[in-house]
């Protein structure tokens, strides 16, 4: 359980890295003319669809991993207290990337962040605002599902968390508690708007940095270290199965 | 878009065909070849704020979202879950399920229906078939509580072959951008002026000698002439060649270049439907509506595939309802179904043709129709006619032979007479002497004698220069030498000028038609692409022999003094012992055998494009490009080829690893939809082709750049030379 709260809360400090983009979103969806419970409802729907997202990318990619890590596509239990050697090179696949995005965070690699944001989502963000101003009730849970695919390092680090775990439901339970982490810096952004100050803002991007790095080397950890068996029975030993 | 067979999608610009559906967009009423093509245009032209376009996206969205949940709780009962809660989580499944197989599948069944209308059994029959399979299958197991639904085969195949077709017309939507600028002719705005007041008017609605102001930037929409400001344009879409082109007050600019860096006021010349431009837009819009010959085969077989496919699913169903539980059989027969959609087949040509198409009409090379393409791919021979093709078409001088008189003096009292005559063989003096740095002796009462020459007097003397007839006539002496040396370029096919001044003849000119610079790399490049390089001419058998040495056509591969029906008939021959032959022209003087020929490709072709009879028409000069249009031709059709082995081997892999029953339906859905997305993304190779070497053109002297301008003017000119010396 200690490895999802972690999760939850590097998705908690993480969202204030969010603010930035989907922040902007957040703050578009706006107020509901019908009233305050209309207001709530679509916030809702708007952070349940991107939660969906969320946690099938994470299912998704955890099948991914289990596939990489049993090439004879027989399923393995992967819970036998060792790691596999496909299982660490996923680790420290993953932990490498994560350090990666996290370093972006602090300001360095600025590369990297072209190749993680440029994938064509410019064209999609811009589609996408047509949805913003749609009155159709459905329409705030169609902008979070198509919010979850677009290109933030964020999500990708955690996804590749995921794929890291090598197992379709530990997977989805890491988007799962990730997704839930951003939920209350996502919903406040609808509620109270712009009230975030830029200092905060900096100071919270730092924390995310700071979190991501640190999964970074744990995950990396179990890849690269002797004794990952420890770390490795300490986490991965907590799914459930 | 008047009929419905000449539409093409308002995305991808592939030919809508049987697929289509129309919609209501910003007020622009939209066709579209696919489902695919439905959203990405609605994604891409994403600044609307109506209600239909984003009430597609909505639908979407929600039905990923349901379907998404279905994949996640599926999951939750794959890992094992309390078998009191499983009734329950199924009831979920299929209130999540209900919803998400309509929303999802509403365009499937809809196409499926209006070919059953129609009488065809279109591939997405195949997934609406599978798909209600499931989904009835999941919604019986609910009511009867066992213990396997399979909701989530029957969204998951739904959402991929969605996210399938979106990415697929993603990619096609780039394959159409070499199309673009061709095709905006009929939809483009131009800028007029009409006193102080500036209007956007469709560029149909401008008429000769309306003021148009084009901005940096923009495609200059009409024919016409600068009037006001300096700027650089692109002519590539017109000429073929990508390079600046300086243009101030009074310079003639051509509709559809790009005015790179100055705004420019232009007086239009010609109605905005009548400029080249206009007319390459409705020959490229013809072209691509146009099937090619494999397409068609494509078609055919998918026709017959699907119901042979719908047959094999059942039948794997039933041989294996035999051996295992039903459900897991009804599965086995669904991935058949599911992974043998022929979704790529159908995709195969068209693609790579429309791009092919888009490549060499942004180098100004226009195809008429994709059969074209496909048969020069298969060409081994290419015929050329002679003049104005391998040739300038222009007189030159090659030979002057005098009595002992400076050659010098005898081009400088011709250049001053002939200054008067606009005749093709005076021009071509003209141009000898100012390449010589002479300067014209200057003739005074100067007269043409129609059909001999021209008379005049300088320095105090007669002075005449024309035909062996006007000599005699004059009563000028002509020296044995001279006379015998003009027989024998008479009878080698120049044309011949004798130059007399002071009662007597001093010197004989002799003109002929110069070989292109470019001529002879072109049929090297030709040779070198495997292909055998003939010439058919009308003219003598000398004249022939020298061009074919000066170009590098074998001598014999030759034949003259041919009539247009006899190049015809010279042409069968080569065809029944070859394959398919080309015939190259200037479009002029053998429209009959480009017409028939199984490729006719007319070069540099002054004619009205509309009634152009070549199947290929290459811009002004560029006969360099020709070995490159050979490239692109074999490129795009081993792009089909590759295509339909690729979609086709790949479906029959699938397809017995499907009825073996080792292919889930979903991932049978993502491999059929990852298999429409590689034959996009092996078409789109064909952007990688390299560009068409730099001319040779570049390398010409100036002096030549303004004979080339020259020439427009005094084309009449040399029509009437060359039809003169035909009759001859």
């Amino acid at each position: 359980m200690t490895y999802y709260i972690t999760l939850f809360a590097a998705g908690f400090a993480g969202s204030f890295h969010c603010i930035g983009m989907c922040g902007g979103f957040a703050c578009a969806l706006g107020r509901d003319p019908h009233g305050h419970g209309s207001t709530v409802l679509r916030h809702l729907l708007y952070n349940a669809g991107r939660l969906t997202t969320y946690c099938f990318l994470g299912a998704l990619a955890g099948a991914l991993g289990q596939v990489i890590c049993t090439p004879q596509g027989v399923t393995v239990s992967l819970l036998r207290g060792s790691l596999d050697a496909g299982q660490r090179l996923l680790a420290i696949a993953a932990g490498l990337l994560m350090i990666g995005m996290a370093l972006q965070f602090f300001g360095l690699l600025q590369r990297f962040h072209h190749l993680a944001a440029g994938f064509g989502g410019s064209t999609f963000v811009l589609s996408l605002r047509s949805l913003l101003t749609a009155r159709s009730r459905a329409a705030p849970l169609a902008f979070g599902v198509f919010n979850g695919f677009l290109p933030c390092p964020l999500v990708y680090a955690f996804v590749a968390e995921a794929a890291s775990t090598a197992a379709a439901f530990p997977g989805f339970l890491t988007m799962a508690a990730f997704g839930l982490g951003t939920f209350p810096a996502m919903l406040m952004m609808g509620g109270v708007g712009r009230a975030l100050a830029p200092a905060w803002r900096r100071r919270g991007v730092w924390l995310a940095g700071s979190y991501i790095l640190l999964l970074g080397l744990i995950t990396l950890g179990r890849g690269i270290l002797p004794i990952a068996a420890h770390i490795g029975h300490a986490w991965p030993g907590e799914y459930p199965t | 878009m008047t009929a419905h067979a000449g539409v093409l999608c308002s995305h991808c610009l592939l030919h809508i065909g049987p697929r289509a559906m129309r919609r209501t967009l910003n007020g622009e009423s939209c066709a579209f070849c696919c489902y695919g093509c439905c959203i990405a245009y609605q994604v891409k032209s994403g600044r609307n704020e109506e209600w239909e376009a984003a009430w597609l996206l909505i639908r979407l969205g929600v039905g990923g979202f349901l379907s998404m949940n279905i994949m996640l709780f599926s999951l939750l009962v794959y890992t094992g879950v309390d078998a009191r809660m499983l009734p329950w989580i199924h009831v979920l499944l299929w209130a999540f399920a209900t919803p998400a197989v309509v929303i999802l599948g509403e365009p499937f069944l809809r196409e499926t229906w209006c070919n059953i209308t129609q009488g065809r059994l279109a591939s997405s029959t195949l997934i609406v078939v599978s798909v209600s399979a499931a989904y009835l299958y999941s919604v019986v197991a609910v009511l009867e509580r066992s213990t396997y639904v399979y909701f989530d085969t029957a969204t998951m195949v739904l959402m991929l072959f969605t996210v399938g077709r979106y990415l697929e017309a993603a990619g096609r939507a780039r394959a159409a951008r070499d199309l673009e600028p061709l095709l905006a002719a009929e939809s483009e705005y131009a800028t007029v002026v009409s006193g102080r007041s500036e209007t956007r008017r469709p560029v149909r609605e401008v008429s000769a000698g309306i003021l148009v102001r084009v901005r940096p930037g923009e495609r200059i929409p009409v024919d016409g002439v600068v009037v006001e400001g300096e700027s650089h344009t692109d002519e590539a879409v017109i000429t073929g060649e990508s390079r600046q082109v300086a243009k101030a007050a009074g310079s003639p600019v051509i509709a559809g270049s790009v005015n790179l860096d100055g705004p420019l006021l232009i007086q239009s010349s010609r109605a905005g439907t009548a400029t080249r431009w206009a007319q390459i837009c409705r020959s490229v819009r013809d072209a691509l509506i146009r099937r090619s010959p494999t397409q068609r085969i494509a078609d055919r077989v998918v026709g017959a595939f699907v119901p042979f496919v719908l047959i094999l699913g059942g039948a794997t169903a039933l041989y294996w309802g035999q051996r295992l539980p039903f459900d897991r059989a009804l599965l086995v027969g669904l991935a058949v179904l599911v992974v043998a959609c022929p979704c790529a087949v159908g995709l195969a040509a068209p693609l790579a043709t429309s791009l092919g198409i888009g490549r060499l009409a942004r180098c100004g090379c226009l195809v008429r129709d994709p059969a074209a393409l496909e048969a020069l791919a298969r060409a081994r021979l290419l015929a050329f006619d002679k003049t104005g093709t391998l040739t300038s078409g222009r007189a030159r001088v090659v030979a002057i032979e005098s009595d002992g008189t400076a050659i010098d003096e005898v081009l400088a009292r011709a250049a001053g007479l002939e200054r008067h005559s606009e005749h093709g063989l005076a021009h071509a003096i003209g141009m000898t002497a100012a390449a010589r740095g002479l300067e014209p002796v200057i003739a005074r009462d100067v007269r043409t004698v129609p059909g001999r020459g021209i008379l005049g007097n300088a320095k105090g003397q007669p002075v005449a220069a024309g035909n062996g007839a006007l000599m005699h006539g004059l009563g000028w002496p002509l020296s044995q030498g001279l006379a015998e040396l003009g027989r024998s370029m008479e009878a080698r096919g120049h044309s011949v000028v004798y130059v007399g001044w002071g009662e007597q003849v001093h010197a004989v000119l002799s003109f002929d038609d110069t070989p292109l610079a470019e001529a002879r790399t072109t049929i090297e490049a030709l040779r070198g692409r495997g292909m055998r390089v003939t010439l058919l001419t009308g003219d003598l058998a000398q004249s022939a022999q020298r061009i074919a040495a000066a170009v590098g056509v074998r001598l014999g591969d030759i034949q003259a003094g041919l009539s247009p029906e006899a190049k015809l008939t010279a042409l069968d021959r080569y065809r029944q012992r070859n394959e398919p032959a080309a015939m190259v022209g200037d479009g002029l003087n053998d429209a009959l055998v480009l017409a028939r020929a199984d490729v006719g490709i007319a070069v540099g072709s002054a004619t009205d494009l509309a009634r152009e009879t070549a199947a290929v028409v290459l811009p002004s000069h560029g006969l360099w490009l020709l070995p490159w249009v050979v490239d692109v031709a074999r490129a795009v059709r081993l792009t089909i080829f590759t295509n339909l082995m690729w979609a086709f081997g790949y479906n029959l892999v699938a397809l017995t690893l499907a009825v073996l029953g080792l292919l889930q339906p979903v991932l049978a859905a993502a491999v059929m939809a990852g298999s429409s997305i590689l034959v996009v993304v092996n078409s789109l190779r064909l952007e990688r082709l390299p560009d068409p070497l730099p001319s040779p053109m570049a390398e010409r002297s100036s002096l030549d750049e303004q004979s080339v301008a020259h020439n427009v003017a005094l084309a009449p000119v040399f029509e009437r030379g060359r039809s003169t010396r035909s009759a001859e």
